[in-house]
């Protein structure tokens, strides 16, 4: 290789990836993200417990501090400045619907629809569900074991919700991902399953169990946790429950370089949206993005006990001058 | 440039080699890639079937920048009359085969500059990188289905060998 060093020009991106991590909302604790340790890492194998949520479109991130002088003199004169305050806010689009994009992109709970009983009554956000199937011990994330007639009522292609029964708790409820905040106890067993994030698909059926295409989001189950199939999603315009979670986006230069904006602490700060883009300029066809607004909020950084909203680091190219 | 060139044109050959080895053309006495650079080989009067052609064409510079980009757009083509054994029934799925391989060569969208004037190659300070190609429409002449993509390729011209 020639010897030498380049005067690096600004960075050249293509596209942002996102990624998100539960905070755990009863501890108050976000997932931290180090550059230096793990700035490295493939995109498409992120480091734990991060999820990769795929690119993401018309990423833009504002800060909308305020930075206000303080004035003296006649004429005033500035004389120094003082922040006033701190904000700042991420919007993008989703370029797919899945669980947690759809999650991450709504206000309120974000809930499954259980399959439902014969009998159920209609309901908007699923009725009496079909009851749930105890996991026999030694099951995983990848892989839940069941009795062979248990087994059975699966199929590949079949999704499911894997989370314990509801019995009576209130505050964040979802392990070890907070789906919901119950201010009151609820009779609905189903209630955590139907609000978990703990959700997959099934590739394959055995007489010991189904395997999962992709691993629960929570990692391996609890002992107790049970099994319910799942027709799809649902989330309402109402409610009061505000998501929370660790985000990363990653821009990568055409030079090896990286840019990382790391949220410890996301919100989202808007309802449900979504937005039509049109696949050509010829057709009808519209992809159906989900619109996303975030609010940052702070984190205390303990290196010198400053409030901050984010992060961003810069991993130069290789023989960039710095 | 001439580096960023070879470069780009050398990763495409490489990849192809792993994503299709059986694509390969005879030329000049030899087994190749199914892939070429028109400009570095003999004129010919009709490009050859069912390998990818390289032809480099626009040129654009920005000398603005701390270190000069330049942009050049390289038109790759590619035709085929698919196979004899199938009487050239197949050659709308073999074009399809062809634009799903194309697609294939050009991700990730960015390799190592390298420098070819010398044995062994020696590897630049830079990545040359390029943009998603823009497939143009079938053309078709008698039993020959042809297309052509276009793709800008970036590279920075650092002190070149």
């Amino acid at each position: 290789m020639s010897t030498g060093w380049f005067s690096a020009p600004a960075p050249v991106t293509q596209r942002v990836r996102a990624f998100f991590a539960p905070v755990n909302r009863k501890l108050q604790a976000p997932v931290i993200f180090d550059p230096c340790k793990q700035g490295g890492f493939i995109l498409d194998t992120p480091p734990a417990p991060w999820i990769d949520l795929g690119w993401i479109q018309n990423f833009s991130r504002s800060a909308t501090s305020k930075i206000a002088s303080v004035n003296s003199g006649v004429p005033a004169i500035v004389l120094e400045q003082v922040r006033e305050s701190t904000e700042g806010n991420v919007n993008f689009e989703f370029l797919s619907w899945t669980k947690l994009t759809m999650a991450l992109a709504t206000g309120s709970q974000h809930m499954n629809l259980l399959s439902t009983a014969q009998t159920a009554s209609a309901s908007a956000d699923g009725g009496q569900a079909t009851t749930a199937i105890s996991m026999l011990g030694g099951s995983t994330a990848s892989s839940i074991l069941l009795t062979p007639s248990d087994a059975a009522q699966f199929s590949a292609g079949s999704i499911i919700a894997v989370d314990t029964d509801y019995t009576g708790q209130t505050g964040f409820v979802g392990t070890p991902i907070s789906g919901a905040y119950l201010r009151q106890p609820l009779t609905d067993i189903d209630y955590i399953r139907r609000v978990t994030f703990n959700v997959a698909i099934v590739s394959q059926v055995t007489q010991n169990g189904i395997s999962l295409a992709e691993p629960l989001p929570g990692g391996t189950p609890t002992s107790n946790a049970k099994v319910q199939q799942v027709a799809g999603f649902v989330d309402r315009l109402g409610g009061y429950f505000c998501h929370e979670w660790s985000a990363l986006f990653v821009m990568e230069g055409s030079q090896g370089e990286r840019i990382f904006f790391h949220y410890p602490r996301l919100q989202s700060m808007a309802d449900a949206e979504e937005a039509p883009i049109p696949l050509s300029g010829k057709g009808s066809s519209k992809r159906v993005v989900l619109k996303s607004q975030f609010r940052a909020l702070p984190v205390v950084d303990p290196l010198d006990a400053e409030r901050v909203l984010c992060y961003r680091s810069f991993l130069p190219a290789t023989y960039a001058l710095v | 440039m001439q580096n960023a060139k070879d470069s780009f044109y050398m990763t495409l050959r490489s990849r192809l080699t792993a994503i299709n080895p059986q694509r390969t053309i005879m030329l000049r006495g030899a087994v190749r890639p199914g892939i070429l650079v028109e400009e570095a080989e003999a004129a010919f009067s009709q490009p050859p079937a069912d390998v990818f052609v390289l032809r480099w064409a626009g040129l654009v510079t920005d000398m603005e920048l701390d270190t000069a980009m330049a942009c050049t757009e390289c038109e790759i083509t590619y035709q085929t009359c698919g196979s004899q054994s199938f009487g050239g029934l197949d050659r709308g799925r073999m074009l399809s085969a062809m634009d799903q391989e194309l697609v294939e060569l050009l991700q990730p969208f960015h390799a190592p500059k390298m420098c070819y004037t010398a044995t062994p190659p020696s590897q630049m300070l830079t990545q040359v990188f390029w943009d998603e190609p823009i497939f143009g429409p079938i053309a078709e002449q008698r039993d020959m289905l042809s297309r052509s993509a276009r793709v800008i390729v970036y590279s920075y011209l650092e002190q070149e060998k």
